[in-house]
C-alpha cells in the first residue's frame, strides 16, 4: 500500500513538474542552507584543530606571573615535582627568556633570547635547517653556544651558512657564542615564537647570562591517551592549592581549540537555526500544494472512496504524498546545500568535512515538516463526502 | 427466499436551509439474489439517494437496510467503506477512472484496499479484463480508450472484489446507442451468470429489459411488478 501511494504520489508530482519543483523551493533552500552552514561550520572547526595539531595541541604551558619569584616554587626542580603530582605530564621542559640584543659584524639585531633544555627543540618539533642542536652535555657544561631562529639567521647571515661563526650576544657586557644550529621556519606556537628567537642552554642563560631564580615558563608534553584540556584543568587545580591562582596562568592550546569549536559550533547552530525559520516557510508551501492537490483530486478521492477507501487510507495516501514531496526536496537541498559548501570551502581553502548529522537532522526535519503540514490537507481529503465528492466538476 | 438487499421503511430526509428535503419517505424493497433489477424514476424523484443508500455511500435517516446480510446502520465511515469494498461494484455514467492509472491498476484498486497481495491482485485483475474483453489494452490509460472500453474497465473494476451486487448508475447514458446496447448485452450476461445486478436509470426502454423493475416517484415506491 506504501509503495503504491508514493508510486501515486510520483506519478502526481511528475504531471506537474513546474509546480512540484515551485512548492519544493522552499525546503530545498532550507534544507540547503542549514546543510551549508553546518558543512562549513564543521569544515571551519577541523581546520582549526589541524593547524593547532601542528602547534603543540598537546603542550600545556605554564607562565608564573606576578610576584612569583618570591614564592621559590618555579625553579629547575618544579617539573620533577609537576610530574609527580600531575598525572599524564610525559615531560617538562622548564625554560627561561628575555630580551637581549645580538650582533654579527655591524649587524645588531632586537631578538628574544630563550635558555632552554637540550629536548626542547624535539618537544616543540623544531625542525633544523643547518648544523645540529646543542646538547645535553652543553647545558650541563654551560657551553656557549646558540641555536638560531630563521629570521635571525637571516639577517645576521644574509650569505652562507651561520654555523659555525660567533655572534655576540649582550647582557652587561657583550660574550661571544658558537652558531651550532640554524632553525627551520616554523610558526609561532603558545609562548614561544620561533623565528626570531635564539636558544642558549638553560644552565649558560643562568650562568653567564642572567641569574635564574624563577622560570618563565614550563612546557609539560601531555603523555599519549591523556586529554591535553584535563590536564591542563588538574595542572591548574594543583598549582591553585600549592601557589594561588595569582602566581601563573596556564595556556594549552587544547583548551583554546575547545574554545574555539565552542564558538564555531554555537555561531553555526545559530545560523542553522535562522536557515530552518526558511524549512518552515518552505512547510507552508508544502501545505498550500497539499490544498491545491486534495481540492483538484476530489473526485478521484470520491472514486478511491467508493472503491471502498477508508478515511484512514485517503489520510495516509496524502499524508505519504506530502512526506514524498519533503523528501525529495530534502535530498535536493542536501545535495545543493553540499555543492554550495564546497564551492565555498575550495574559494577559502579549508578542506571539506561533511557534517553526517546535518544531512540526518535536516532529512529528519523534512521528512516533519511534511508529516506536520501534510496533515491538515490529508485530513481534510479523509474527510470528504463520498457522494458530494463523486459528483465535483 | 433470498433477498441480497433489504429496505424497510426506510426514510432519508435532507435540511436545506430551512426545508426538509424528503427525498426517500419511507420505501420497503426486498431484491433477490441474481436478481437484474431496474431501479426507475424521473430525476428528483429519489433514485439516486436510494442507490446511495444501496451502494453504502450514505445511511439512512431512519428505517433498516440490508445488504447482503449486513445492515448499515450506525456503521462508521470506515465500516461503510469496508462493505463498500466487499459487497458493492459500482459503475457509473462517467465511467470514474482514476485516470493518471492505467487499465489495469484501476481495477486493481479495490483489491489493494482489500488487502489482496501484489501478485493476486495482478492475476484477478487480468481474468477479469480479458473477461470483458480488453485482454490488448491493459497497459492503456483511460484517455487512450473509447467510452466503451472505458466501461468495460469499470464493470471489471466493480467486478475484482467478487460483490454482491452490481450497482450500476445510468452506465449507457454516457454512450452512443450502439455502444451502449453492447454494454447492456455486457450486463445481461454477467446477470446470466447468476451476478445480482441493479440497474439506476431514467430511461423507460433501458429499464424495460430488465427482469425486474422498482418505480419510484417523489421518494416513494408508486408500483412495482415482475414480468
Amino acid at each position: 500500500m506504501i509503495w503504491e501511494n508514493i508510486k501515486i504520489a510520483i506519478t502526481s508530482m511528475v504531471h506537474n513538474k513546474l509546480r512540484t519543483l515551485l512548492s519544493l523551493l522552499g525546503i530545498i533552500i532550507g534544507v540547503g542552507s542549514v546543510v551549508a552552514i553546518l558543512n562549513l561550520g564543521q569544515s571551519v572547526s577541523e581546520s582549526i584543530n589541524e593547524s593547532m595539531q601542528i602547534g603543540g595541541i598537546d603542550m600545556v604551558n605554564i607562565f608564573p606571573t606576578g610576584s612569583a619569584r618570591e614564592l621559590n616554587v618555579f625553579d629547575e626542580q618544579f617539573g620533577d615535582t609537576l610530574m609527580r603530582n600531575v598525572e599524564g605530564i610525559e615531560s617538562v621542559l622548564p625554560a627561561a627568556s628575555s630580551s637581549t640584543r645580538i650582533r654579527s659584524g655591524q649587524e645588531i639585531l632586537s631578538v628574544t633570547i630563550g635558555g632552554v633544555t637540550s629536548n626542547f627543540f624535539d618537544v616543540n618539533s623544531a625542525e633544523l635547517l643547518y648544523g645540529e642542536y646543542f646538547s645535553a652535555n652543553d647545558n650541563i657544561n654551560r657551553r656557549q653556544v646558540v641555536v638560531l631562529g630563521k629570521d635571525v639567521a637571516d639577517e645576521l647571515f644574509p650569505v652562507g651558512n651561520a654555523v659555525g661563526s660567533y655572534v655576540s650576544i649582550f647582557r652587561q657586557s657583550s660574550r661571544r657564542y658558537l652558531v651550532v644550529g640554524v632553525l627551520d621556519e616554523k610558526d609561532a606556537t603558545l609562548g614561544t615564537s620561533f623565528n626570531n628567537s635564539v636558544f642558549i642552554p638553560l644552565n649558560t642563560y643562568d650562568q653567564r647570562f642572567r641569574r635564574v631564580s624563577t622560570l618563565s615558563s614550563y612546557t609539560c608534553k601531555v603523555a599519549d591517551g591523556y586529554n591535553p584540556t584535563a590536564v591542563a584543568d588538574e595542572v591548574e587545580a594543583y598549582l591553585n592549592e600549592i601557589v594561588g591562582s595569582d602566581y601563573f596562568t596556564v595556556f594549552s592550546a587544547a583548551s583554546l581549540v575547545d574554545m574555539a569549536n565552542q564558538v564555531t559550533s554555537t555561531f553555526s547552530s545559530f545560523l542553522a537555526a535562522i536557515a530552518a525559520i526558511s524549512l518552515l516557510v518552505g512547510g507552508i508551501g508544502i501545505m498550500n500544494i497539499m490544498l491545491v492537490s486534495v481540492a483538484e483530486r476530489t473526485r478521484e478521492i470520491g472514486i478511491r472512496k467508493a472503491l471502498g477507501a477508508s478515511p484512514r487510507v485517503i489520510m495516509m495516501q496524502f499524508l505519504i504524498e506530502a512526506l514524498t514531496l519533503t523528501i525529495i526536496g530534502g535530498v535536493i537541498g542536501i545535495l545543493f546545500g553540499s555543492l554550495l559548501s564546497y564551492a565555498v570551502v575550495n574559494v577559502v581553502g579549508w578542506q571539506l568535512y561533511f557534517s553526517w548529522s546535518a544531512i540526518v537532522i535536516s532529512l529528519g526535519f523534512s521528512a516533519f515538516v511534511g508529516i506536520f503540514f501534510g496533515w491538515y490537507p490529508a485530513a481534510k481529503a479523509s474527510k470528504l463526502d463520498p457522494i458530494e465528492a463523486l459528483s465535483y466538476e | 427466499m433470498d433477498n441480497v438487499i433489504e429496505l424497510v421503511n426506510v426514510r432519508r430526509y435532507y435540511l436545506v436551509g430551512d426545508f426538509c428535503v424528503k427525498a426517500l419517505d419511507g420505501v420497503s424493497v426486498n431484491i433477490r439474489r441474481g436478481s437484474f433489477t431496474a431501479i426507475m424514476g424521473p430525476s428528483g424523484s429519489g433514485k439516486s439517494t436510494m442507490m446511495n443508500l444501496i451502494g453504502c455511500l450514505d445511511t439512512p435517516t431512519s428505517g433498516f437496510i440490508r445488504i447482503d446480510g449486513e445492515y448499515t446502520n450506525n456503521l462508521s465511515e470506515k465500516e461503510l467503506a469496508s462493505l463498500r469494498n466487499r459487497k458493492v461494484g459500482f459503475v457509473f455514467q462517467q465511467f470514474n477512472l482514476l485516470g493518471k492509472q492505467n487499465a489495469l491498476e484501476n481495477v486493481m484498486t479495490p483489491l489493494l484496499y482489500a488487502g489482496v497481495k501484489g501478485h493476486e491482485r495482478r492475476e484477478r485483475a487480468e481474468a477479469l479484463l480479458e473477461r470483458v474483453g480488453l485482454k490488448d489494452r491493459m497497459k492503456h490509460l483511460p484517455s487512450e480508450l473509447s467510452g466503451g472500453q472505458k466501461q468495460r474497465v469499470a464493470i471489471a473494476r466493480a467486478l475484482v472484489n467478487n460483490p454482491s451486487i452490481l450497482l450500476a448508475d445510468e452506465p449507457t447514458g454516457a454512450l452512443d446507442s450502439r455502444t451502449g446496447e453492447q454494454i447492456m448485452e455486457l450486463f445481461q450476461d454477467l446477470n446470466d451468470e447468476g451476478r445480482t445486478v441493479v440497474f439506476v436509470t431514467h430511461d423507460r426502454g433501458l429499464g424495460m429489459r430488465c427482469r425486474e423493475q422498482v418505480y419510484i416517484h417523489d421518494g416513494k415506491i408508486v408500483e412495482g411488478y415482475e414480468r
